[in-house]
């Protein structure tokens, strides 16, 4: 590119008038060009500037692992209605339930309740009987003296 | 957001942040330590970053506003920067010799007030538009051209002045 238009370009620039293609070609001239002597000071500045923009960081970033907060809301609320569920349940499931022998063992202890109950009325009504006999001694033995 | 998705989007322009950074702490070490910082801070408003057109542009205005912060409380406490890359003296003047002008030129940006090493770095390195730029910094373009202008003459004067009388 002949060095009167970059002239020209160097001028623009350094009032801050060039746009960015302008300045691309800048860059492009003094990096990749042979530079006319009358403007060879001038070849620093545009190295320097393609040289600044190829520096990395080697360095690593680091994130936090953060799990979203509103996800262990949902998981405390979560453990919460299971805790309540278990405990109702609980509740409902101890009542007795019996297997059917257990119930057939039942009826039998109730019937065979009920026939020791009979047998122990009727022994009472037997002991009630007896104090007539009580009587009987004690009005013989007034007698017979 | 996933980490995955975040990574993603702010992955491309880490580098750009980086520079930034270093343009105006100089410091290799506190350049790093300002880019992890405005990552942890982007990261934690990552919810915010969606809603934003321009991710990148937001990235760099809070690089900026970080590093001039950083900037500030260390001049604050009295602090001089330590630049553990910066080199000593007498290496600068055997890399002048070696390197032409470019280690010269970044000598010269390094001396230059922060918000003029700043518009540099954004134009003449990352080659934004002045729109852009206006928006990043919160200022308008006039103020950005002025500024650089300012920049490039000072970089242009002791170019002139070095080829004139040889090393200055």
């Amino acid at each position: 590119m002949e060095s009167v238009k970059i002239k020209q370009l160097l001028e623009a620039y350094f009032e801050g008038a060039t746009s960015i293609s302008e300045e691309k070609m800048l860059q492009d001239y003094f990096n990749n060009e042979k530079v006319a002597d009358n403007l060879i000071q001038y070849q620093p500045i545009f190295v320097a500037l393609k040289a600044a923009k190829e520096e990395r960081s080697t360095m690593v970033f680091n994130l936090p692992e953060t799990k979203p907060q509103t996800s262990k809301k949902w998981w405390y609320s979560v453990a919460a209605i299971l805790v309540v569920a278990f405990g109702v349940g609980s509740f409902y499931f101890s009542q007795p339930s019996y297997t059917q022998e257990e119930k057939e063992a039942l009826a039998t202890f109730e019937k065979s309740k009920r026939a020791m109950m009979l047998l122990s009325e009727n022994f009472n009504k037997g002991t009630e009987r007896l104090t007539f006999v009580g009587q009987f001694e004690r009005t013989k033995d007034k007698i017979f003296e | 957001m996933e980490k995955t998705e975040f990574l993603a989007l702010t992955m491309p322009f880490k580098d750009k942040l980086y520079r930034l950074a270093k343009r105006i702490l100089v410091s290799k070490d506190e350049a790093e330590d300002a880019v992890q910082e405005v990552f942890l801070k982007l990261w934690k408003g990552k919810k915010n970053i969606e809603n934003y057109k321009n991710p990148e542009a937001f990235a760099i205005t809070m690089t900026k506003n970080y590093c001039l912060d950083r900037l500030k409380s260390k001049q604050a406490s009295n602090l001089k920067i330590v630049h553990s890359n910066y080199q000593t003296s007498e290496n600068v003047e055997k890399n002048i010799e070696a390197n032409d002008g470019v280690e010269m030129v970044f000598r010269i940006m390094e001396t230059l007030p922060e918000q003029q090493r700043i518009v540099l770095q954004l134009r003449d390195v990352e080659q934004f538009e002045f729109s852009e730029i206006a928006q990043m910094l919160d200022s308008n373009e006039t103020a950005v051209r002025v500024a650089l202008s300012r920049a490039r003459k000072t970089v242009r004067e002791a170019m002139i002045k070095k080829y004139n009388y040889g090393i200055g």
